[in-house]
């Protein structure tokens, strides 16, 4: 029972149970120890699955116990392993150890780690139910369940009110998504008759529809739509992504494993893991380019103008993101996962890096108060550095491979929707590279901007914090080139095997042949974002004021994120609230309280009153009530 | 279907007892209300005692000689005498007690037509079972006085009830003693017994006192 | 007068004759022998219920037997009435030993007037005439008339006493008037030529006569309107007194409601089906409204028993006798526990009666505190306890009887009532305590307590038994 794969997926539970019940006994050392070495030991064995799983290509089901028999409904508890589960538990497990290790340091001032410990362990093990799930269902208890860790881990500073108020963005803006993805699970039960992914596809091109107001919809078209919509919200799409800022209230390790690393690609995975189903109705995956593509660009916009240093990161992970989908929306999945990878490994080592700066500025997270930082830490800043090249795509890092493959594959898809990704992610590689810089130019190049006590203890972090930098840095260096062959490379059919799906014009082939100027576009961008950046953050540190008077709209558009946030409060949030004064005021508590309720307690009690009036103590008029009784009673009698 | 005025037409004697019986029923029915309209309460227990003998020239109509005496002995006789004294003895301001009878009037007069109303409408159509006329009582000789056709049952037919009837009248006998007597405690007695035991050693002490000492 | 008739009197006579020796020894050996004739009353209470037990043991359901001139008729709906009936007056009478001698009114006749008041009972409920049911009647009436002033020297007391007469003659009256005018349309007095007239031919002045008549008993059984009688000599008569009135007369009083609706006047059952519903809806929610607001335990609990009389009249409304028996044999369970908790409430000598005197009793004395908390949730009808279930019977009847209204009142009536129930439970729990009673020597009460609080909690296993019972009875009484 206690093989290998079952504890790499509930060692973290374990870690869980313990730090959660057992944090007060523990001690705060005891928890984080603990749970950091049950996730050490988790990612370990991960290695070991992606060694069996990926790369000798077995697969697996284990099934644990039956969940629910209801009727024709059943749904098992399964662990089910391929090469899509075992990339994901490296990444997960790998990034979450990491993040875990960090921690035990970046949060040594906080007296509740034994409780920052357990969500964070709670949050991992979530997610490798997410990832091993056998089925919809199970999927969706691990989806829920990294939304409620997310929900708490940026809640963790609960008296915060902004954190407070974060926290329920994200969930209750996951909440439209996840509702979507309910009712898509609901529309696949429908069509297909079973929930498990084996079922599923074992009946593809099913012909089912819906019926609708009168309209007769496509059940599966409808369905897969209702599921993207689900990824979306847990993938921060354009439309649904207006927590992913917000949630950068959290503390940063939480900002890099949950919100860079892994439960942000939870939506990229499911699509992945459901590829097969997706390849058979193209008009979503033409849905999924477009908002792929117009995420990855928007973002990058908004990324450019701000200031607070995790802000620029989240944006930029919204934009990598957009990328993931457009891949998948083009069918180039195999892209998508590299891109994930890749993106796991750089993005969480710049978060954390980010985190590194906090920490050494002692919490200072705005940009403008940065600067001249690379002396004093200069092990962060070279790290920084190399996550920031893997992002911006700088060829022999990772970013390098990923992106291109999706560019590639994009512009090789020869459809109108891939055309336009194309060109919306070239604009925003360019941007990514231009706001990277940016970044790394406010931060640690320059003059100092911050007090001079500020800067007097600027320190650079313990080994605990900068150990896991440097994993996640061999990661962004190395993972692109290694991992080519096996993710889009010759070597992908022996990789994935029937996992991922290939449509019958297989775009990652397509990608490697594309012409010459098309190939080079992207490194091109990227090369010329940095320098643009250089030009404007440190040899001519006026040109951006000057662009922000040329464009104040444009400015103020990117600046206050495409307005989406006003837009939300005016059209949803206001009316929602007043709707809910409406029923609160006028229907709980005047009409169903004060008619229901409070009004029969009252009306009791008046009655009681009356009756103790009529309760007068004399005789005779108990007397006359009885020969009055007797008058109605023989009325009634002898009617 | 027969009436009870017509039944009443029928009785021996057709025009005197007629005529008798509404003269006695309206002096009743007055004597009635004015016992509680009365402002002196001896004159209600006076016009009681009124309604007490026009009931019992009634019951002479119906030919029960026997319970028109007893009304006249027992209710006239003993219970109005009493209630005489009582109201003569006692200190009640009926004033007092006279105005809450004005307030309540409409009320009550409303409650007391409604029950009248009901009582002529059941009167007016008033009918009998089946051999109800006739009695369907234990036999007993007809020609006998009605006095004497008691006599032939209490004893023997309703000898349970009337033994029961014993029984509440001892209740109300321990309840009058129950609620008001009163072990005197102060009475000196002669207790002959505590008398007839004392020995002089008991009570007696001889002391011999030396002359010129004192006790 | 053969024996076997005069057998059906039995337990009167016996009880009569219990009641005379010890009447004669109370007089003669005075204020000493009370404790003696008190137990020896209980003892006799006990054993004629036991001989009555057994005579019920192993007769068909269709038994019955009728005594001299026809005057009584015993069946086994009367014998089970009259076991409840002298089972709980036992019980009631154990209970107030300790009261009486502490208010120094501890003498023999109140054992003698028990007795008396419950051969009272017993006759009226064998009564198969209406002079014998006028008798019977009228003798437990003024033996509770002396009981309710039997503290003579407490104004309440005389008060409730003198009310309770006078309102109790006023009901005689109509009773008698109403047996007058039935008597005028069957002459005749027996019940069962009365039913038979009645079943023949019906007249509107004998239907008034019935009116009269239910009136009467309905003033007995104290439903509303003509209960408010109830709250007064319940607050005034003395605590043990207003123990055996809640539960005793009210058990008899039903026996004769039910025996007399299904017997002379059963040709009229469209009539007072017609009628009672409404009554009992009045009754439960009366009874569960005015309770609101008092602070008296003992009102309050008169208003509790109102509204039980209502619940148990909705199982006679829906033509359910059945329901009603176990309803009230449960019913007296309940009461006779809360009285006793009532009894043991007192402080420097002095009985404590009302809600606030309950302060914080789970912190100075747990025990009484949860028993009185079993009875009071038993009373709200909460489940497991037992007065869930008899409520749940009575419910049941009324659905079948297609009285849904009566049940939907019946709810929203047990909801009113629940917070009276609750608020006494929430001040034994949540206020802040007063100071301790004095010590319980009183070993009845306390074993009374116990006992009516344990048959609140196994009364779930008790219910089918009990019901069973009242079936047999009632199978005589409603063919």
């Amino acid at each position: 029972m206690l093989s290998t794969e079952v504890l790499a997926v509930f060692l973290p539970l374990l870690g869980f149970v313990l730090a959660g019940a057992l944090g007060r006994r523990l001690g705060a050392h005891g928890a984080e120890y603990l749970t950091t070495a049950l996730m050490l030991t988790a990612a370990a064995l991960s290695i070991s699955l992606f060694g069996t799983y990926a790369l000798d290509g077995q697969h697996t089901t284990i099934t644990l116990m039956s969940w629910m028999s209801v009727g024709p409904l059943s749904v098992d508890w399964a662990l089910r392993f391929d090469a899509l589960t075992a990339v994901m538990l490296v990444v997960v497990n790998g990034v979450s150890a990491m993040v875990h290790l960090y921690s035990i340091g970046y949060m040594h001032h906080d007296p509740h780690r034994p409780r920052f410990f357990a969500y964070l362990s709670l949050f991992t093990f979530a997610m490798l139910m997410l990832v091993t799930a056998d089925n919809l269902i199970q999927l969706f208890f691990g989806w829920e369940g990294v939304g409620l860790a997310s929900y708490l881990l940026i809640n963790f500073w609960y008296k915060k009110p902004s954190a407070n108020a974060a926290s329920m963005k994200a969930f209750l803006v996951n909440r439209v998504g996840d509702f979507g993805f309910a009712l898509g699970i609901m529309g696949i039960y429908f069509a297909f008759g079973t929930v498990s992914f084996d079922g599923i596809f074992n009946q593809l091109g099913i012909e089912t529809s819906f019926k609708l107001f009168g309209w007769t919809l496509d059940a599966v078209t409808l369905s897969c739509l209702l599921l993207f919509m689900g990824a979306m919200g847990k993938s921060a799409q354009l439309g649904l992504h207006t927590w992913l800022p917000d949630a950068m209230e959290g503390p940063t390790p939480v900002s890099a494993l949950i919100h860079a690393a892994t439960m942000v690609t939870a939506g990229v995975f499911m699509l992945c893991r459901l590829s097969p189903l997706f390849e058979t109705v193209p008009e979503v995956l033409a849905v999924v380019t477009i908002l792929g593509a117009l995420t990855a660009f928007v973002a990058a916009t908004i990324g450019l103008t701000q200031f607070d240093i995790k802000r620029v990161i989240a944006y930029s992970t919204m934009s990598q993101l957009g990328y993931m989908f457009f891949a998948v929306g083009v069918g180039a999945y195999g892209a998508a996962m590299f891109h994930l990878m890749t993106h796991a490994f750089f993005k969480a080592l710049l978060f954390l890096g980010a985190g590194s700066v906090i920490h050494a500025l002692s919490d200072e997270q705005d940009l403008r108060n940065m600067g001249g930082l690379w002396k004093k830490i200069p092990v962060t800043w070279a790290l920084m550095w190399i996550g920031s090249l893997a992002l911006a795509g700088v060829p022999l890092f990772a970013g390098y491979y990923s992106k291109d493959i999706i560019l590639e594959s994009a512009w090789a898809s020869h459809s109108a929707a891939g055309q336009f990704a194309w060109y919306m992610g070239i604009a925003a590689a360019f941007m990514t590279a231009f706001y990277s810089w940016r970044l790394l130019l406010m931060a640690f190049h320059g003059q100092p901007r911050a007090s001079a006590e500020v800067m007097s203890h600027v320190h650079e972090s313990p080994f605990v914090m900068l150990l896991p930098l440097l994993v996640l840095a061999v990661g962004a260096l190395g993972s692109g080139a290694y991992a080519y062959d096996w993710f889009v490379g010759e070597g992908r059919f022996e990789f994935w095997r029937t996992t991922l799906a290939v449509g019958e014009h297989d775009v990652i082939h397509a990608a490697h042949d594309v012409t010459g100027w098309v190939k080079h576009m992207p490194t091109l961008m990227g090369v010329s974002g940095i320098f643009l950046a250089f030009i404007a953050y440190l040899w001519v540190p006026k040109l951006p004021g000057a662009l922000v008077r040329m464009f104040p709209s444009l400015h103020a558009l990117f600046y206050r994120k495409w307005l989406f946030d006003e837009l939300y409060n005016a059209l949803c949030i206001r009316p929602a609230l007043c709707l809910g004064r409406v029923f609160w005021q006028s229907g709980d508590v005047r009409l169903i309280d004060g008619l229901g309720p409070n009004k029969f307690a009252e009306a009791t009690k008046n009655a009681a009153d009356e009756l103790h009036a009529a309760q007068s103590g004399y005789v005779y008029h108990y007397a006359f009530v009885v020969v009055f009784g007797l008058a109605a009673l023989l009325i009634w009698l002898t009617w | 279907m027969e009436t009870f005025l017509a039944y009443l037409n029928e009785a021996p004697g057709t025009v005197l007892p007629g005529l008798m019986f509404y003269v006695l029923a309206i002096v009743l029915l007055y004597a009635g209300v004015m016992v509680i309209t009365a402002r002196n309460p001896v004159h209600s227990v006076l016009f009681l005692i009124l309604a007490f003998f026009n009931a019992a020239g009634l019951f002479l109509l119906l030919g029960a000689e026997f319970i028109a005496m007893l009304l006249v002995i027992v209710y006239v006789g003993a219970v109005a005498v009493l209630f005489l004294f009582v109201v003569m003895m006692l200190d009640i301001d009926f004033e007092q007690l006279r105005k809450g009878f004005v307030r309540n009037l409409p009320l009550g007069l409303l409650a007391g037509v409604v029950l009248a109303a009901q009582g002529i409408m059941f009167a007016i159509s008033w009918s009998f079972a089946e051999g109800a006329k006739e009695g369907k009582g234990p036999t007993v000789l007809s020609s006998a006085t009605n006095t004497e056709q008691i006599g032939q049952v209490l004893y023997t037919h309703y000898m349970l009830p009337f033994q029961v009837a014993g029984l509440v009248l001892l209740v109300a006998m321990i309840g009058a003693i129950v609620l008001t007597h009163r072990g005197n405690t102060g009475v000196k007695r002669q207790k002959v017994a505590a008398q007839n035991s004392r020995r002089p050693a008991d009570v007696l002490k001889l002391n011999s006192v030396n002359p010129g000492e004192g006790v | 007068m053969d024996l076997l008739s005069l057998s059906t009197l039995l337990p009167e006579i016996t009880l009569t004759l219990a009641a005379l020796l010890l009447l004669m020894v109370g007089v003669f050996m005075g204020d000493r022998v009370t404790n003696a004739v008190t137990q020896f009353a209980v003892l006799a209470l006990l054993l004629v219920a036991a001989a009555l037990g057994a005579t019920m043991w192993g007769v068909e359901a269709d038994f019955h037997l009728t005594g001299p001139q026809g005057f009584v008729d015993v069946s086994l709906f009367t014998s089970l009435i009259k076991l409840m009936v002298l089972i709980t007056a036992a019980g009631a009478l154990l209970l107030a030993t300790g009261y009486l001698r502490r208010e120094e009114i501890y003498k023999p006749e109140y054992a003698v007037l028990v007795l008396l008041a419950v051969t009272g009972m017993c006759l009226m409920l064998s009564a198969s005439n209406f002079l014998m049911l006028y008798m019977g009647l009228e003798m437990q009436s003024l033996c509770l008339y002396v009981l309710a002033a039997f503290r003579r020297d407490a104004t309440r007391a005389t008060e409730a006493g003198l009310k309770y007469f006078v309102l109790g003659a006023l009901a005689s009256g109509l009773l008698l008037y109403g047996i007058s005018l039935v008597y005028g349309f069957t002459g005749s007095l027996s019940f069962a030529e009365v039913a038979t007239a009645l079943s023949q031919d019906s007249s509107r002045g004998a239907l008034v006569g019935f009116g009269f008549i239910l009136v009467a008993l309905l003033f007995k059984v104290s439903v509303a309107p003509f209960h408010m009688w109830v709250p007064d000599v319940y607050e005034g008569a003395p605590t043990p007194v207003t123990a055996f009135f809640s539960v005793v007369p009210k058990i008899a009083a039903f026996g004769l409601l039910m025996k007399v609706c299904y017997g002379p006047f059963a040709p009229l059952q469209d009539k007072w089906l017609w009628l009672l519903p409404v009554l009992a809806a009045i009754t439960m929610l009366w009874g569960a409204i005015a309770a609101i607001g008092q602070t008296n335990l003992k009102r309050l609990l008169a208003y509790s028993s109102i509204g039980h009389v209502g619940f148990a009249l909705m199982g006679l409304a829906a033509n359910d006798p059945r329901s009603v028996i176990v309803y009230l044999a449960f019913y007296a369970v309940m009461s006779l526990g809360v009285f006793a908790v009532l009894l043991l409430m007192h402080r420097d000598e002095r009985m404590l009666e009302t809600i606030d005197d309950l302060a914080g009793l789970s912190r100075v004395h747990p025990g009484l505190a949860a028993a009185m908390a079993i009875l009071m949730f038993s009373m709200a009808g909460i489940p497991p306890l037992v007065g869930f279930f008899t409520k749940l019977y009575v419910f049941v009847a009324a659905v079948q009887a297609d009285l849904i209204w009566l049940a939907v009142i019946g709810a929203v009536a047990s909801v009113v009532g629940a917070y009276y129930y609750l608020n006494v439970i929430k001040v034994m729990y949540f206020d802040e305590p007063v100071a301790k009673y004095d010590r319980f020597t009183d070993g009845n009460l306390t074993g009374t307590v116990t006992a009516m609080a344990v048959l609140s909690v196994a009364g779930l296993l008790l219910i089918a038994p009990v019901v069973m019972l009242a079936q047999y009875a009632v199978h005589l009484l409603k063919p």
